[in-house]
């Protein structure tokens, strides 16, 4: 499949898209800049999963509280009257890099369901708790200071740094030493350890690069939306979403959160404008059809020698 | 003294019914090694299977226990043997997203059928309490009690004697001796299922009573659901009936928390399932495969 990065045409396409997206103000389309805007979002939550679920292998369920993390840390510095993404995504990166390693070092000793139960609980906590704080706006939320309109293009261009770092993070990761520990980790992590990696060491450093990615996202997303309280931060839309775009595009590819971003955000907003009931019902049922019939991924599809009987075939193994 | 036993009582009349949300949750998690992120959702269609047999045909919401039972028995069992069973082998991450995305799915078509108005079921009873020393206790919630209690002693007994429970207990010990032996493991699997989603209708169904209706009235006790099986241990009767009423019990103290910080208000009411997860949280650390753990996860 083109070895620790996943396949390079694939790489190749979404760095040419990337490229492209960058016209995307230029068609002075308030609509489809912000749905452009949400896409390079989600995939860069979506390469925040990708480091820990995909590279490591420790399936997160709680990622959304990076998030929401670096959107409040957005928020408090708006508060103090600095309203300069500058500040305010280094901020975030900072706060939910250290949040991870403090939280990680004890949840990532969990395997398994033990482990995505915990990051649940994490992600579901902070949100209890900033819902209570009045500090933090409470369940009422807190209001940002955004810039003007003939200047709005910035939100967009901020999120496209954001989400061009995670691809390129990603990519540099994975072929460095540390992407090759992650890989070991996820592929046996007694055998890693035996070969000299410190698992904890490692997951816990996969995990705040993770957070960092989210936590910029949520930074940026904070201004951009001008609001934010803890039912639209910490959405379980924000914690699955990346998830099933990890697995749709390729988890532990530097192309797959980008692919499956682009798609599922994309074809999501298209259903969210023409059935603005049913499309919740689509996203339970795109999540259920991609586990039950692409579990491996779209790129597995692409890479598929023997057509729809050897498809089938394969997914025949995961029954009982 | 009084709010010590009043937060005691509180505690342990919820703690029942946590018990029985978090038995059929175990069974699940602790047989087929499927954490089912759907359990909340099957506990909602069980609290409106009471509401809509109370409105419609005024039946008792206490009669509706079994009702929900076996409706959702079925339910499940096909759910297991079309849809789930097709990944059950694939690693954690395809469970519980398909389990996820089912209660997404479960949820957002009870919105269209039930709309997304808070409903109530309201027998002539509800209201009527009674106290000791000042303690008060609403009969419901005592009712409620007993009928958790009666459903975890049956569930106990059948999985001990009957057939069908020792075929389950020994496909969780070793799936590939229980197949040796004759049993039909599909099948297991979906009876298991079924028994976890009649389970939560069941429980959903009690809920009824004392909680009001919403589609996504679920998802906070799928959480304690969640904390109680860690505690209490998978797939084990008496760990759920513990692990519940401890989880109320602790819930329920903590809900008078009340202090100031630093000028910042913080009172318990918000903040009850916050130390239960910090509760889970320590619990982990310290056992990291949960307090009556196994050691696989």
């Amino acid at each position: 499949m083109g070895g620790i990065t996943g396949n390079r045409y694939a790489i190749g396409l979404v760095l040419f898209a990337m490229v492209a997206l960058l016209g995307v103000p230029a068609l002075h389309n308030d609509y489809i800049t912000l749905t452009f805007r949400n896409i390079l979002m989600f995939a860069a939550m979506s390469y925040g999963w990708n480091m820990i679920g995909g590279y490591t292998g420790y399936v997160s369920f709680g990622n959304v509280v990076f998030f929401g993390m670096g959107a409040y840390c957005s928020a408090a510095l708006s508060g103090h009257g600095i309203d300069n993404l500058v500040a305010a995504v280094p901020l975030a990166m900072l706060v939910c890099a250290s949040f991870a390693v403090v939280v990680g070092i004890p949840v990532l000793r969990l395997r398994g369901h033990y482990f995505g139960i915990a990051t649940l609980g994490v992600s579901l906590a902070v949100a209890d708790l900033v819902n209570n704080l009045d500090v933090l706006g409470g369940s009422s939320g807190l209001v940002l200071k955004q810039a003007d309109q003939a200047h709005f293009w910035i939100y967009y261009y901020a999120m496209w740094l954001v989400a061009i770092g995670c691809i390129l993070g990603t990519y540099a990761i994975a072929r460095s030493k540390l992407g090759y520990a992650f890989v070991a980790i996820r592929e046996n992590e007694d055998a890693a350890q035996v070969l000299g990696i410190s698992p904890t060491r490692y997951k816990v450093t996969a995990w705040a690069l993770g957070a960092m990615m989210a936590g910029a996202a949520g930074a940026v997303y904070a201004p951009a939306n001008g609001f934010i309280d803890p039912s639209i931060t910490f959405a379980i839309d924000n914690n699955v979403f990346p998830i099933v775009m990890a697995i749709l595009g390729g988890m532990g590819t530097v192309a797959g959160p980008f692919i499956g971003a682009l798609l599922l955000a994309g074809i999501n907003e298209f259903l969210q404008q023409k059935f603005l009931q049913a499309h919740t019902i689509f996203f339970g049922a795109t999540i259920v059809l991609v586990v039950v019939f692409l579990p491996r991924g779209l790129m597995y599809l692409v890479g598929l020698r023997g057509g729809v009987r050897r498809w089938f075939a394969d997914l025949r193994v995961f029954r009982v | 003294m009084q709010l010590f036993f009043q937060d005691l009582v509180n505690g342990i009349l919820a703690g029942g019914i946590l018990a029985v949300v978090a038995l059929g949750f175990s069974l699940v998690w602790g047989i087929m090694n499927i954490i089912n992120l759907a359990h909340g959702a099957f506990i909602m269609l069980g609290a409106y299977i009471a509401w809509q047999l109370f409105t419609s045909l005024h039946v008792d919401p206490f009669l509706s226990v079994p009702v929900a039972f076996v409706i959702m028995f079925g339910f499940g069992y096909l759910l297991q043997r079309g849809l789930i069973n097709r990944v059950v082998r694939a690693p954690v991450l395809a469970t519980f997203l398909l389990t996820f995305g089912l209660s997404l799915l479960i949820q957002n078509l009870a919105l269209m059928v039930w709309t997304s108005d808070t409903r109530a079921v309201t027998p002539v009873y509800s209201g009527a309490n009674f106290d000791i020393h000042g303690v008060t206790i609403p009969w419901a919630k005592v009712a409620t009690l007993a009928a958790a209690l009666l459903i975890t002693l049956v569930m106990y007994l059948w999985l001990q004697r009957s057939k069908m429970g020792r075929a389950i207990r020994a496909t969780a010990m070793d799936v590939g001796a229980a197949q040796m032996v004759g049993v039909r493991v599909a099948h297991i699997y979906g009876v298991t299922f079924g028994i976890g989603a009649a389970l939560a209708g069941a429980a959903g169904a009690l809920l009824s009573l004392s909680y009001s209706l919403n589609p996504s009235m679920g998802e906070p006790f799928l959480i304690r659901g969640f904390v109680v099986c860690v505690l209490g241990g998978l797939g084990s009767v008496e760990g759920a009936l513990i692990g519940g009423l401890a989880y109320g019990i602790v819930a329920s103290f903590a809900s008078n928390i009340d202090f100031t910080l630093y000028g910042q208000h913080v009172s318990g009411t918000g903040l009850q399932d916050v130390v239960a997860l910090l509760v889970l949280l320590a619990v982990l650390i310290v056992r990291p495969t949960g307090l009556a753990g196994r050691a696989t996860a």
